[in-house]
């Protein structure tokens, strides 16, 4: 990616007209990348070339809008894609030649071309539906996405959370216990989110009044949360699961309308309300943090406490309320694993959600939107793994298991590049 | 505020370090008494806990057993990590107990060095074998009861696509993989149907896995990722992954699920019960229970413990609930096919069937 600076040049006092000198810095990275991937989709045309037909499903059987299966010879397509593919990396190096920037929708054209290609390649005499895809992609995101905006509030109000994970854990057991219990729903909601505020409590506690170091503290409590939860669930729900464990399920509500939409409605408007919250929550956060006083005052204090402690903000209450807000967001985010699905709730069955929500918060360059994309984007490289060793794909499964994570990597780094995280991010406020 | 808080989540630490105090000790009964004298046993868990729905519970299950009926007394300690299994045998045999068990594969390393440094103390080791005069390995091949899952899935499929997955590629997993997709073809050359196992290839000995055993919600989504490909009946041998399975196909009509280890009717929540079809059953706790009431009375011999279909060691459960949906001339063949194993004229073989 280039980027251009304008340096102003000092007037001097007799010449009438400001000079602007102009630094044009060129960057081959786009194209660069965009060879590698060329030739790698290249090698699987000529090295492994796989005989048959690619059928793309774009309807489940339910929806109201049947669009026809496409369906494409697999080896010619991987050819046209190959070629194609070469044309954009060639019209990428001539831009950057002519010192323009490669602009984002040829790194969008590019990143889809080759996507069609592999998924043409690696589904050759099967089909893909893309229906079940794109849904459960969305589905192993959620958790994910609620999680990097609790991420997201911390770090920019200066609190790193580590214990997102233990928000979400906790915020998983509670919701179960209770909708078990009370057989109402929302009320299984509201605890989450109170369970997700008192783990969050303890942390603002300790990192903001005790100043312990906050890369520990979340670190403890994750390990508290995971043991309190096992026990209690061994110890308790397990002999009384019928009473304690045996939660209600959001029910799906199809939205009218906008759930008929070919693809995108079967994939984002036939959900949960818990998913359809997180929308609004996307949304909110997203205003919330860029275009209100809150959110000014709440980044403020994560990039220079002592500038806002000196108009009048109160940093370190600012610090623990904002840091308890996203310790409700990730408790909501938990009932996601339990009555978002009507599963009961067993030990540790977060799995790991919030490191990798922590890693979109920091992929995502502590913006709720970007964090939100690349929850997204590993869901839907862990869904194609799932979906690929389904329909049996000539990758070892060991490797298959990595493809999430490899495509992550590549991606911040092809994408996102160098990032700045809020000045005072994990730095506790004495006031001197 | 801040105190209140402080005072509020120091008192939570402490009561999760009296709980861990409780944990590590949680069946220690004063009734040693009588037969077995001062005769004790000792379990150690792997990672997955005592409540794991699997062969930890199954084999603590098996000592209480041993415990009610031949008064020997018992006690489990817990691993909570690979970094406590070690330390956790130890212990045990620091306490000077006879009898010590171990279970699961990461145990192994464990229990061969402290079987080598104790060689008065006997051993024995569920699901991996260890070779030592002095530790008595646990192991079922499952493969049989899961070749008649597999037989039974291809039955009773509509759509002519059953599957399976695993938590991770090893060898106590794919073992059911491998004998479910030979009973698949069991059952294709029986009735000439074209019946396809998706999930798992046996001569690659690779296919489909969530990579754990504990994130229910990919169990989920993969299993929803088989049902879009046309699978209708689902073996998750994953743990508690499987559940997920069993959600998903809540959500499908038409899917059923066959469980693993233990019955699903008992162990899973009720509302599962229209889609479990069957489970394939690995009878640890009678296993364990006998040969913790042989040693004690003084029989130990280290050669293993393989439970097949003719000794009960492994077996498919009722079809409960879906029992309406397997037809009685199927059910009779399954009935035939295991008479065929039991006396050799079928023979289930796997890459990692336990020798």
């Amino acid at each position: 990616m280039s980027t251009t600076t304008e340096n102003t040049a000092p007037a001097p006092t007799p010449a009438p007209v400001v000079v602007l000198a102009k630094t044009v810095i060129t960057s081959w990275k786009a194209p660069v990348a965009f060879l590698v991937f060329t030739l790698a989709m290249f090698a699987l045309a000529i090295f492994g070339a796989r005989p048959g037909d690619t059928t793309f499903r774009l309807s489940s059987p339910a929806d109201a809008i049947q669009l026809p299966e496409v369906v494409v010879p697999s080896a010619p397509t991987v050819w046209v894609v190959a070629i194609l593919l070469a044309v954009v990396t060639i019209v990428s190096a001539a831009m950057v030649r002519a010192q323009k920037r490669v602009p984002l929708w040829l790194i969008v054209i590019f990143a889809v071309l080759f996507m069609f290609g592999f998924l043409t390649w690696a589904a050759a005499g099967s089909s893909l539906p893309m229906i079940g895809l794109l849904f459960g992609s969305l589905s192993l995101a959620v958790p994910l996405i609620y999680g990097s905006l609790a991420g997201v509030i911390g770090e920019r109000v200066g609190v790193v959370n580590i214990a997102i994970e233990s928000q979400l854990l906790a915020g998983a057991f509670t919701a179960a216990v209770v909708a078990s219990v009370t057989g109402n729903l929302w009320l299984g909601v509201i605890a989450a989110m109170v369970a997700g505020v008192l783990v969050a409590m303890v942390l603002a506690v300790f990192a903001i009044r005790y100043l312990v170091d906050q890369v520990i503290v979340g670190v403890v409590l994750n390990v508290l949360v995971v043991g309190l939860t096992s026990f209690f669930y061994s110890q308790v729900l397990v002999p009384n699961a019928a009473v304690l464990n045996a939660p209600p399920r959001f029910e799906r509500l199809p939205i009218p309308l906008l759930g008929d939409i070919p693809i995108i409605g079967p994939v984002l408007f036939k959900q949960t309300i818990i998913v359809y919250i997180m929308y609004v929550a996307v949304a909110a956060v997203y205003v919330g943090l860029f275009h209100t006083k809150w959110g000014l005052r709440l980044r403020a204090v994560g990039e220079h406490p002592q500038a806002a402690d000196t108009v009048g903000i109160k940093v370190n209450k600012t610090r623990f309320w904002n840091v308890a807000l996203a310790g409700a967001i990730a408790g909501l985010g938990g009932t996601f694993f339990t009555i978002g699905t009507g599963i009961a709730f067993n030990k540790e069955m977060t799995a790991g959600a919030g490191y990798i929500a922590l890693a979109a918060v920091i992929f995502g360059q502590w913006d709720p939107i970007k964090a939100t994309l690349a929850a997204l984007l590993f869901g839907f490289a862990s869904n194609l793994q799932n979906t690929l060793s389904v329909i049996g794909s000539p990758v070892p499964s060991e490797f298959m298991l990595m493809l999430p994570y490899v495509v992550t990597i590549f991606a911040v780094a092809g994408l996102v590049g160098k990032v700045r995280p809020p000045a005072a991010s994990g730095k506790p406020y004495v006031k001197s | 505020m801040g105190n209140r808080l402080l005072t509020a989540s120091v008192v939570a630490v402490i009561s999760v370090a009296a709980l861990v105090g409780c944990a590590e000790a949680p069946s220690s009964t004063g009734a040693s008494s009588d037969a077995a004298g001062d005769y004790c046993a000792r379990m150690v868990t792997n990672s997955g806990g005592l409540e794991d729905r699997s062969f930890n519970q199954s084999s603590w299950a098996g000592l209480q057993k041993a415990e009610k009926d031949a008064g020997i007394e018992v006690q489990a300690l817990v691993s909570t990590g690979e970094t406590d299994l070690a330390p956790n045998v130890q212990q045990a045999v620091d306490s000077g107990c006879q009898f010590v068990l171990t279970v699961g594969y990461e145990l192994a390393d464990a229990t061969t060095s402290a079987a080598a440094a104790n060689p008065d103390v006997h051993f024995s080791i569920v699901d991996e074998v260890v070779d030592a005069p002095n530790v008595k390995p646990v192991i079922f091949d499952t493969a049989q009861a899961s070749y008649l899952a597999g037989y039974l899935a291809a039955g009773v499929s509509k759509t002519g696509k059953v599957a399976t997955f695993g938590g991770g590629n090893q060898p106590p997993v794919t073992l059911f993989m491998d004998g479910f997709v030979d009973g698949v073809a069991a059952y294709n050359a029986a009735h000439g149907t074209q019946v396809v196992a998706l999930g798992w290839d046996k001569v690659k000995q690779d296919g489909t896995f969530t990579g754990d055993f504990e994130d229910i919600n990919k169990g989920k989504t993969l299993t929803e990722s088989l049902i879009d490909q046309g699978a209708d009946v689902i073996l998750p041998v994953a743990g508690q992954v499987g559940e997920g399975s069993a959600a998903a196909a809540l959500e499908n009509p038409g899917v059923s699920v066959i469980w693993v280890d233990n019955d699903g009717f008992d162990t899973l929540p009720a509302k599962y019960h229209p889609v479990l079809l069957t489970s394939v059953l690995k009878n640890t706790e009678d296993a364990v229970a006998q040969i913790v009431t042989d040693d004690a009375a003084g029989t130990f011999d280290p050669a293993p413990f393989i439970g097949t279909l003719e000794n009960g060691g492994v077996g498919l459960a009722p079809f409960h609930d879906l029992a309406s949906a397997v037809p009685q001339e199927l059910s009779d063949e399954i009935d035939a096919l295991k008479a065929k194993i039991v006396d050799g004229s079928v023979v289930v073989t796997s890459p990692s069937t336990p020798e």
